[in-house]
């Protein structure tokens, strides 16, 4: 208990708090988009017991069973596309005890960690193992495409290339992925399914179909101007509140909140994002071994990429994905992986390198030799 | 146990955070990014905010037209002769349909086995229409589409029945010459009616009264501007504007008269095997029209649901002429019926007196040609009121000679030939007064000598028999024949008695309006009103319908049989009859007019006595009407 006093002392509290003002303000534009706003509440509450027991959890320890995990996350993928459920033409979801779950959410932070903790063995990356981690990153991503998730596929292709990058990558390795993506540009027609290539298109012109494909980016952009300075005020949004904007609790849920707070409430939850990220990064530099600095890394990728992505789409910079907006969006497999995921930052961060400095102790039992080496 | 008071935490600080090169990177791209959205945010929320705020005001904020009631028409007991009775219509917001392609062709698909409306026309439709409108679909709906489609309608996004008021006419035919119909406006009448604030879907008056009072029947539209989800269902309403009702119309119509008109004139042209005709009654003394008909009519109501080709095209090209309201657009030359207005000519001018005697031969020659009696013998010598009772044509040869075609024409125009009435209906004719400086205008050749141009004293004396080019329509004879009847007050004829609002507040009571006097003594007007009572009182002739048919013959009548198609002696003929009662102070003048009749007196004069059979036996109910009140 003593011990757990002091552990508890080094959370890193600016990021548990704007993960907490994140969730609120999700809940809140939830509930104006007239969305299940008690069910997203449960998830946030189950997200953080998630949040704590990850926390508590010594992230060393999942080193060794990684490779499992690998095999886990691979099986539940498979999972989904044996048994899995289908809706809006995609097989997205496992039914778990009668809950929906989507394994697709929770391989995010899997990936993280397998891919952490193959590359936090060694500090230097040889080509061997670059292609090593390649290989391994290569068949969930190809189970996720072809459900097809698209949007879960470029949040992996992130994580990867993220954590090549933090993890040592050599120039010329990550070069080779970035030759390999403009090789690959002009083949994404023809491998992209039919809604995914109309998507693009729609992107590159959005009033080409204003009642059709390209309904969804000029609703949410009209949500989103429709906002100005000082916003609608919450549950005044005439986009959200009257339905204009489709998929307005999970996909579009920045133009509905951006409709609702105006340009003064899109800054402060950007700069939360901010701060969060900003904070997940910091818990990768106080890192005392390269896997806890490479699973803060993996995470800030995983939150980042969702965050750009997500927002970059309701603004109209960037081509439509289905990938929620962390914390903000609806959905219970994506809050409690992402809280799940902001515990376990928590936990590289409660082990971060301390000096211990030796002092007389005034408890007359001296030192509790748990404590000691909790915190080594 | 351990007391925790006592207990001093393990110092122990932290150490400086190693920023590696690449975390520094990490973090500099994630600022750059949300930096990049923030600038982008300010642009779409700040510079575009306004418009794109207005465009989601469109999105949901709609005003929609609230029609107005249509105003009633009633005869004048306030007898409804049309009502308003609910149509649905399906309408559709496009906007509101689903979007994706393949569920967008399903709903259509399935609108179009409802409607029975094709689904290229139903797309054409909804590409067409305005996204945020509603728009009509396909004609109105039967009870049984109605509630089949109303079952549906909740599946089917976007989609909605409107209820309309639709006019149904109760006397389609018998009264569709007189109320006409609504109909939607014409293409080349759609600027001028969306200036006046026409909706471009709103039926308008097209012919008839629903014309004619159009102002005054349509009624001012409401608006509500409503807040729409993206459904297009009505969430809340912003403001309301409620509709103004159309005025109520109360026709000078006697709803039993007209009846009991068609049936004598249809009857008539039936036992003669006549196909057309016309008949107006008019109060001489105020210029209401108590009854006017047409016929053959068509049912006004194929129109008023969207009438089918085929069945426009039956009307259309009828060589009966059904659409044509021959009461007011009739032009027909009045034959024996105008030598009332020759003799009038004759004797205020001086140039006969009542008493002077001129002799009826069989024929008479002007200028080189042979002018012919109806009677192949000589009828002796006459006054005017006997000229008038046997019609004797070569008397009025000799009156309108000496009166001549410029003084016989002012005449005709004082009594109001050659007008077009100012009654409440559009398409009213003039009809024509011929006089020498008419036909060198009307000729169109380019010598003025030539005979074609001339004016001839041929003309004149046919002119004075009601031939030569005179028209004029059976609405211009009965105000003609009011005129004689009242003591030489022309009239202008109408058909409106009162309006009033919807909630039956007096807006307006027609007044007597006196277009003219015609310039005649009581003493001359008195003789030629005498020659019209006695035509119908010569024995074995006009006064035996009278007699057959239990009607007194008082009053004044005049019979005509003009020929028409140009000239010669075996042309045919169109049936005439005038007539006026009771004589001393009369209150109904009437107008027959049969086409392609053959004798008048045989013909249209039996139709005329039907007609006064029924006034006289219902004359204090006829004469009655809804009151000031």
């Amino acid at each position: 208990m003593i011990a757990a006093r002091s552990v508890w002392r080094r959370l890193d509290l600016f990021q548990t708090a704007a993960a907490a003002l994140l969730a609120v303000l999700g809940i809140m534009t939830i509930y104006s988009a007239g969305a299940d706003w008690a069910k997203q509440s449960l998830w946030i509450l189950l997200g953080a017991g998630a949040y704590v027991l990850a926390a508590a959890l010594d992230y060393r320890r999942l080193m060794p069973p990684a490779a499992a995990l690998y095999g886990g996350m691979v099986l539940l993928l498979l999972g989904v596309h044996l048994v899995g459920r289908s809706a809006l033409g995609a097989r997205r979801w496992l039914s778990v005890a009668g809950f929906p779950l989507e394994p697709s959410e929770l391989s995010k932070l899997l990936l993280v960690v397998t891919l952490a903790a193959f590359l936090g063995r060694q500090p230097s990356l040889s080509w061997r193992r670059f292609a090593a981690v390649l290989a391994l990153a290569a068949p969930p991503a190809a189970l996720i495409l072809t459900q097809p998730d698209l949007g879960t596929t470029i949040v992996f292709a992130a994580i990867l290339v993220g954590l090549l990058f933090l993890g040592g990558a050599r120039p010329a390795q990550l070069a080779s992925i970035g030759l390999a993506a403009v090789v690959t540009i002009p083949v994404l027609p023809l491998v992209l399914h039919g809604y995914q290539r109309r998507r693009l298109e729609i992107f590159l012109n959005p009033s080409s179909d204003p009642l059709g494909a390209g309904y969804n980016l000029l609703q949410a952009r009209i949500a989103v101007g429709a906002g100005g300075f000082f916003g609608q005020g919450w549950l005044h949004g005439l986009q959200g509140q009257l339905g204009f904007v489709p998929e307005r609790a999970t996909d579009f849920v920045f133009a509905i909140y951006a409709e609702q707070f105006g340009l003064l409430g899109s800054l402060f939850l950007l700069a939360i994002f901010g701060t969060l990220l900003v904070r997940v990064l910091k818990a990768a530099a106080v890192a005392p071994d390269r896997f806890g600095e490479l699973i803060a890394g993996g995470v800030f990728v995983m939150v980042f990429s969702q965050v750009v992505e997500n927002v970059g789409m309701n603004i109209g910079m960037l081509p439509i994905a289905g990938i929620p907006l962390p914390l903000i969006s609806y959905g219970g497999s994506a809050t409690i992986t992402t809280l799940a995921a902001l515990g376990l930052v928590q936990s590289v961060v409660l082990r971060r390198r301390t000096i211990v400095h030796e002092r007389q102790a005034i408890h007359p039992e001296g030192f509790d030799p748990a404590t000691v080496r909790l915190m080594v | 146990m351990i007391d925790p008071g006592r207990w001093i935490a393990l110092a122990a600080s932290a150490p400086k955070p190693r920023w590696s090169v690449r975390l520094i990177a990490a973090a500099s791209l994630a600022i750059f990014a949300l930096a990049s959205l923030s600038v982008k945010l300010a642009q779409l929320q700040v510079t575009e905010g306004p418009s794109l705020a207005a465009l989601a005001r469109a999105n949901s904020v709609h005003r929609v037209v609230l029609e107005a009631d249509r105003g009633i028409i009633y005869d004048r007991h306030g007898t409804a002769l049309v009502l308003n009775s609910p149509a649905w219509n399906v309408e559709v917001v496009p906007e509101a349909m689903p979007v994706t392609t393949p569920a967008r062709q399903a709903e259509i698909a399935e609108l179009s086995r409802l409607t029975g409306v094709t689904q290229d026309e139903l797309s054409a439709a909804i590409a067409s229409a305005d996204p945020y409108g509603a728009v009509r679909v396909g004609p109105s709906l039967t009870e049984d589409q109605e509630l089949a489609i109303a079952e549906r309608v909740p599946s089917l996004p976007g989609v909605s029945i409107a209820r309309h008021g639709v006019r149904t006419y109760l006397y389609p035919t018998i009264l569709g010459h007189v109320i006409g119909y609504v109909g939607p406006i014409a293409p080349s009448q759609a600027r001028q009616m969306e200036a006046r604030g026409y909706q471009p879907d709103e039926l308008i008056g097209k012919v008839g009264v629903e014309a004619g009072l159009e102002s005054r029947l349509r009624g001012i539209d409401g608006w509500a501007d409503v807040v729409v989800d993206a459904r297009g269902e009505v969430v809340r309403t912003l403001a309301v504007h409620e509709p103004v009702a159309g005025e109520s119309v109360y026709l000078t119509i006697d709803l039993q008269l007209e009846l009991a008109t068609a049936s004598a004139l249809a009857a008539g042209l039936q036992r003669d095997h006549k196909k057309a005709g016309a008949s107006v009654v008019v109060d001489p003394r105020t210029g209401e029209v108590l009854a006017m008909v047409s016929i053959p009519g068509y049912d006004t109501n194929l129109f008023t649901h969207g009438i089918s080709q085929a069945d426009y095209t039956k009307l259309t090209t009828d060589p009966l002429l059904p659409l044509l309201n021959r009461a007011i657009a009739g032009q027909y030359a009045p034959g024996s019926t105008f030598k009332m207005v020759t003799a009038t000519a004759g004797l205020q001018e001086g140039k006969i007196t009542p008493d002077t005697l001129l002799g009826c031969p069989s024929y008479l020659t002007f200028g080189g040609w042979v002018y012919h009696n109806w009677a192949s013998y000589n009828l002796g010598y006459m006054n005017v009121a006997k000229a008038l009772a046997l019609s004797c044509d070569t008397f009025f040869y000799q009156v309108a000679a000496r009166v001549g075609d410029v003084t016989l024409a002012r005449y005709a125009r004082a009594f109001g030939f050659g007008q077009a009435e100012d009654i409440e209906m559009p398409g009213v004719q003039p009809g024509l007064v011929p006089d020498s400086i008419w036909k060198q205008l009307a000729c169109h050749v380019p010598d003025l000598n030539s005979d074609s141009c001339r004016w001839t004293i041929g003309d004149t004396v046919t002119f004075g028999i009601g031939q030569s080019a005179l028209l004029t329509t059976p609405l211009n004879q009965a105000v003609y024949v009011a005129a004689l009847a009242n003591g030489g007050a022309v009239l202008q004829p109408t058909l409106v008695h009162q309006v009033r609002d919807a909630s039956g507040r007096l807006l307006l009571k027609q007044k007597t309006v006196v277009v003219d006097h015609v310039p005649v003594s009581a003493s001359n007007l008195a003789a030629v009103r005498e020659g019209m009572r006695e035509e119908i009182n010569r024995p074995y002739n006009m006064n035996y319908w009278f007699r057959s048919a239990g009607v007194p013959a008082d009053g004044g009548g005049k019979t005509g049989t003009a020929q028409w198609g140009g000239s010669g002696l075996d042309l045919p003929t169109h049936a005439w009859f005038v007539f006026f009662a009771p004589f001393a102070s009369p209150d109904v003048a009437m107008s027959i007019f049969v086409e392609r009749g053959g004798l008048s007196e045989v013909e249209a004069a039996p139709i005329g006595v039907q007609i006064m059979k029924f006034f006289n036996d219902n004359r204090v109910a006829i004469q009655s009407s809804i009151g000031a009140n």
